[in-house]
């Protein structure tokens, strides 16, 4: 199954460098598209579906917990899984995402393996 | 002199992020030059939380330049400085959720952007830091320092968990 993503990330270079390990890590990308930040990333879901959301937390403009609370609040948005990609590792931080509404979490730095299992393990079943 | 707290977590900070996300293995700790050598990329981020402060980052251009080609799966030869750069900020605002995640776990701290620093700014820069920590790896034919520096004194959420 080929499946359609949405980097958030204020960083290009990192967007880049996420786009190459799901890439590298096996899962075919029919589309990728990339977002600077969380109103960027809004107003492209306004037209196009994507299976899978990769977000920072700290973005200048709209940052990732208020994406967050926007997806959450959105009755169509909310079933789009929404994993956290952050240097953040505080407990009370992941907390709080978690209650956001984030299905997963991965701390910077990762391994390649890492992001791969979290992708395995947000997308479930979509991923055979 | 032993090191502290601060000082051990920037240096498994800067070795974790180079291997995980660079696949840089740092060498043995160089010498500190006393001037930055031509053409080094440095890159300044501020942080808010407990502690505050501001992490500065400088790369020499031969290693920046293989860095930015390893995280970004290009040829060294094929980059701009452009994209040398951003990668260097992001190199920064890892090293620098790194440190703060290993000394405060209790609580959220907020980074901003990170900014490239002018030559004549990176030389200037004050120090008026309560504490300071500094570590140098060598990558490649280059030496990558990594300097935070905070308002208050820090200690980790194990020392914190004694009072």
């Amino acid at each position: 199954m080929a499946y359609r993503v949405l980097i958030v990330d204020d960083s290009p270079a990192m967007r880049s460098f996420v786009k190459r390990v799901i890439e590298l890590s096996g899962f075919d990308l029919s589309d990728c598209f990339e977002a600077g930040d969380g109103a960027e990333a809004l107003k492209l879901l306004g037209s196009e579906w994507v299976d899978a959301i990769l977000t920072d937390i700290n973005m200048p403009g709209m940052d990732g917990e208020e994406l967050l609370g926007r997806l959450s609040a959105d009755d169509l948005l909310r079933s789009i899984p929404t994993i956290v990609i952050s240097t953040d590792a505080t407990r009370s931080r992941m907390d709080r995402l978690a209650t956001l509404g984030a299905r997963g979490y991965i701390t910077k730095p990762f391994l390649p393996e890492d992001l791969r299992a979290v992708l395995e393990h947000t997308l479930g079943d979509l991923h055979a | 002199m032993p090191e502290t707290p601060v000082q051990c977590a920037l240096r498994e900070s800067v070795g974790e992020v180079l291997e995980k996300m660079f696949f840089v293995e740092p060498l043995d700790e160089p010498p500190v030059a006393a001037d930055p050598p031509d053409g080094e990329i440095a890159v300044k981020l501020s942080f808010e939380g407990s502690p505050s402060g501001v992490l500065t980052l400088s790369v020499s251009p031969d290693a920046a330049r293989q860095v930015a080609a390893d995280f970004l799966g290009e040829e060294p030869s094929d980059l701009a400085a452009g994209r040398i750069g951003e990668v260097v900020c992001e190199l920064a605002n890892m090293i620098c959720g790194s440190v703060l995640s290993r000394v405060e776990s209790s609580s959220t701290f907020r980074l901003a952007a990170p900014s490239l620093l002018m030559a004549e700014e990176w030389r200037r820069r004050p120090e008026t830091a309560d504490c300071r920590a500094v570590h140098s790896v060598a990558i490649g034919d280059g030496i990558l320092t990594a300097t935070l520096e905070t308002r208050d004194p820090v200690c980790t959420s194990a020392e914190k968990s004694v009072f």
